[in-house]
């Protein structure tokens, strides 16, 4: 049985899949509890695809295309800020818009290559089986600046995210603290995205919150719950992708989904199991 | 109230269990960066070698002979642009002791595969070091000829990885080059058999830049105007294509194994011609399943469609 | 409390809010226009006029929602941005989401959060000032419940609660009898009751001119423009009443009835 458990991890890879996928999937889990309660879901896709033009930019100028790709990121983030600012537009139209646009820029910077260029996406979307000790350094790094800034603005951005009639009573800057929430939210991806690969971070920036937001009542837990979500699925997933021979990435995802349907049929009070129970019940008495 | 505490208690007391399971079994299975299987020298058994593509690994096996085995990573048949690890590939990997690579840093996916799950002594034999304007097109290896290069850098590097099998390595690779050159023979005087005025090419993306400069071929043009493959061809540019067809009188587009046909066919309707589809350009395949096999295949589909 | 004539008069202490000339636009029309007001200290003052008379718009721009086109607003004789006191603003409606993972208690602890308490926990006087508005707005047993499990009435209550948690200076509340359950009603105005002996400045904004007439001892009618400020005596003449609320007001055997399309669109009586 023991064996079972601990032949996957004998490799040095399958070590560095799970750090690299606990640390990605606990940083997205609680900064996805934002994005799930401020219906932004799309964001993290839209964001991971919007470093298309930034890539382009770089390998044409000559630099470092992860430089590119966080230029690109933090400059969609922005802009998406900016434009859903004043309330006329909404968050979820201002992404669609940025999002497609930016692809398709990157798309054009791209036909202007005439020359054999090595597929400049993939060079960013990584794969949780390829993680180097690099990227775990430096996905590390970032999540312990991402968890420390939540920490540090908590109380903010609570009151922005719940209430912002209320922050501005208060003096908040309303404005500053929703651009720094997507610049945390770009950083976070781009960097997830080198490590693990697209799939991954959009799935674990909106599945673990989810199921966490039907099992939990306040935010602190949600957000605890969410990353415990992540963990478990980011070792389920690990395991069963061994064992079955199939994507990592992917099954982790897949198990992070269970996760969600289990919670969604099963919450106390919300779960449609117990719904159903409670509208037979009135109807039998 | 208290339920949420007990939530998260119960979920947290799981994680943390399987998580320390997880370091607790990295602990006790083989320490450190480099995995579990023989290390560099040979120990128990032939080192494993491992080449990107299952045409790199056909021609490196006739290299090795019986001193090694080499298995390919990207499946027969795979696209290894698209191609979507598993841990056991991984594995593979980890426990290779030698990569044949056609050209690092060529494929983002498995590269990433190698860097991130190779062992710190994995020898990578880069199989085209020395050819010049890899950086532009590294297809070198549908022109024969160039795989004469391959097969010394291959040879190389097996020896450095085993010394002891240098000579056996180096009469492999004599026999195989002898063959190589017999192949390149053969596909010039099959393509004697073309007519000098039909010897176009259009091709899916830049892939037969190497083959057309050794056979005397014109490339017509490619559907993608890059060997990039997020590349969308643009409306102007499909354009210039037909008619870049239609004024060289170009008989057929070919495409590689897993290409869309959908854009080659409006293409070939447009133009009038016809679309092969089934070339094995990135790939070994059914009815090719050797190099030596996979170009003859390639080459009597050209020569059909051309003559 | 008195209209400000046009001289200016200097700052004195005892007015907590000076408004001097101040329009606030939407777009190119007005919605206060010229409004000149002196509140001082601890006054309760009711805020009446009809629909889109600029009640809330008032509100709005005392809490640096809306910017002001003309005119100066002073808070304690400093102008509004630079005013560092809390204000509670309790609006109509509150635009949150009802299923934000939040309970009561940390709700009313938001009232707490303020200058330089950003980053620190709560303190046992936070935790007692808490305690007190829960309390005070009989919700103290709803503690631990979320948010969207509350009736309307006692979402109300929770939000009045964090407002008195902040131990504002000036608390503006827009409307806060308009659609609550009478427990509610009640509860607020025991509020109010109890705030006067702690010089806490209330401005409330109401369509019923009945519980205006009764309850405040200073009204403000408007309709965008300031149409008079006083005690309730002074304030409900016909003129003004006729002036503020226009086609909606008729005189039935002398008693002026005005009929507001507000809400549930209820008749308010002015008896004289």
């Amino acid at each position: 049985m023991i064996s079972w458990l601990t032949e996957p991890f004998s490799f040095a890879f399958m070590q560095r899949a799970l750090v690299a996928s606990v640390i990605v999937g606990v940083v997205c889990a609680i900064i996805g509890c934002y994005i799930v309660l401020r219906s932004m879901a799309f964001l993290g896709d839209a964001l991971a695809h919007s470093i298309l033009p930034g890539v382009a930019v770089a390998y044409l100028v000559g630099v470092n295309l992860l430089a590119g790709a966080l230029v690109a990121g933090l400059l969609v983030a922005i802009g998406i800020s900016f434009v859903s600012r004043a309330g006329t537009i909404k968050e979820d139209t201002a992404i669609g818009i940025f999002f497609a646009a930016a692809l398709a820029l990157g798309v054009v910077l791209i036909s202007t290559m005439r020359t054999y260029a090595v597929d400049l996406t993939h060079v960013l979307f990584g794969n949780v089986l390829g993680v180097t000790n690099a990227d775990l350094w430096f996905s590390g790094g970032l999540a312990i600046v991402v968890l420390a800034l939540v920490l540090f603005l908590y109380k903010k951005l609570l009151v922005v995210s719940f209430d912002a009639i209320l922050g501005r009573t208060l003096g908040l800057n309303i404005h500053g603290l929703r651009t720094g929430l997507f610049l945390m939210l770009a950083a976070t991806i781009v960097v997830a995205l080198r490590t693990v690969g697209v799939a991954l971070v959009a799935a674990m920036l909106v599945t673990p919150p989810a199921a966490a937001y039907l099992l939990t009542r306040r935010l602190p837990v949600m957000m605890l719950v969410s990353a415990a979500i992540g963990v478990i699925s980011s070792v389920a997933g690990l395991y069963a992708s061994y064992y079955l021979n199939v994507s990592s990435g992917g099954a982790i995802v897949l198990v992070a989904t269970l996760i969600f349907v289990v919670a969604f049929l099963f919450a106390p009070r919300d779960g449609i199991v117990w719904r159903l129970r409670r509208r037979t019940a009135s109807v039998r008495g | 109230m208290n339920r949420p505490w007990m939530i998260v208690v119960l979920v947290v007391a799981v994680a943390a269990l399987a998580v320390a399971t997880g370091f607790v079994a990295a602990g006790c299975g083989s320490a450190g960066d480099t995995g579990s299987g023989p290390q560099g020298a040979l120990s128990a058994g032939a080192p494993s070698v491992i080449a990107e593509t299952s045409f790199l690994a056909d021609i490196a096996q006739n290299v090795a002979g019986d001193r090694l085995q080499v298995s390919s990573i990207a499946p027969i048949g795979s696209d290894p642009h698209s191609f979507e690890p598993t841990p056991q590939d991984a594995a593979k990997v980890a426990k290779a002791d030698a990569v044949v690579m056609n050209s690092p840093g060529f494929e983002p996916p498995i590269d990433k595969l190698i860097s991130g799950a190779g062992s710190k002594d994995l020898l990578v034999i880069d199989a085209s070091a020395g050819l010049p304007g890899a950086q532009t097109d590294p297809h070198f290896w549908l022109d024969p000829t160039k795989v004469i290069t391959y097969v010394d850098n291959i040879r190389a590097g097996f020896t450095k990885l085993d010394p002891d099998g240098a000579d056996t390595y180096a009469t492999n690779a004599a026999a195989y080059q002898q063959r190589l050159k017999e192949l390149d023979g053969w596909i010039a005087d099959r393509v004697a058999t073309i007519p000098v005025s039909r010897r176009l090419l259009v091709t899916n993306h830049e892939s037969f830049g190497r083959f057309a400069a050794r056979y005397g071929f014109t490339v017509v043009g490619t559907i993608l105007p890059s060997a990039e493959t997020e590349a969308a061809p643009s409306a102007e540019g499909l354009v210039n294509l037909v008619k870049a067809i239609k004024a060289s009188g170009a008989p057929a587009i070919f495409l590689e194994t897993g290409n869309s046909p959908d854009l080659a066919e409006q293409l070939a309707r447009e133009a009038g011609i016809k679309v092969i589809t089934d070339l094995y350009t990135h790939s070994l395949g059914p009815g090719a399943m050797t190099y030596i096999d996979m170009m003859r295949w390639n080459v009597n589909h050209i020569v059909e469609a051309l003559t | 409390m008195r209209e400000v004539p046009d001289e200016r008069r200097g700052p004195t202490v005892s007015d907590c809010l000076e408004l001097r000339e101040v329009t606030v636009r939407y777009g190119a029309r007005p919605a206060l226009d010229s409004v000149s007001l002196a509140v001082p200290q601890g006054a309760q003052i009711a805020i009446v006029g009809p629909n889109g008379a600029g009640k809330s718009t008032l509100f709005k721009a005392l809490v640096g929602l809306l910017p002001i086109a003309s005119g100066e607003m002073l808070l304690h004789g400093q102008p509004r941005g630079q005013y560092k006191q809390p204000i509670a603003y309790v609006p109509q409606r509150e635009e949150v989401d009802w299923r934000f993972p939040v309970t009561v208690f940390d709700v009313v602890a938001m009232g707490r959060y303020g200058q330089g308490r950003w980053l620190k926990r709560l303190t046992a006087a936070d935790r007692a000032s808490i305690q007190q508005g829960l309390e005070q707005l009989d919700i103290a047993d709803l503690a631990h419940r979320p948010i969207g499990e509350l009736s309307g009435g006692q979402q109300q209550r929770v939000f009045l609660a964090r407002a008195l948690a902040q131990e504002p200076h000036l608390l503006l509340l827009d409307e806060p009898f308009t659609g609550v359950d009478v427990s509610t009603r009640e509860a607020t105005l025991d509020l109010l009751d109890g705030l006067r002996s702690r010089l806490v400045t209330v401005l409330v904004s109401t369509h019923d001119l009945d519980l205006a007439a009764r309850r405040f001892d200073q009204v403000v009618l408007l309709n965008h423009r300031l149409i008079c400020a006083g005690t309730p005596q002074e304030v409900f003449t016909e003129e003004n009443l006729q002036q503020a609320f226009s086609g909606q007001m008729v005189v039935v055997d002398g008693r002026i009835i005005v009929v507001d399309q507000c809400c549930c669109g209820g008749e308010k009586e002015d008896r004289r």
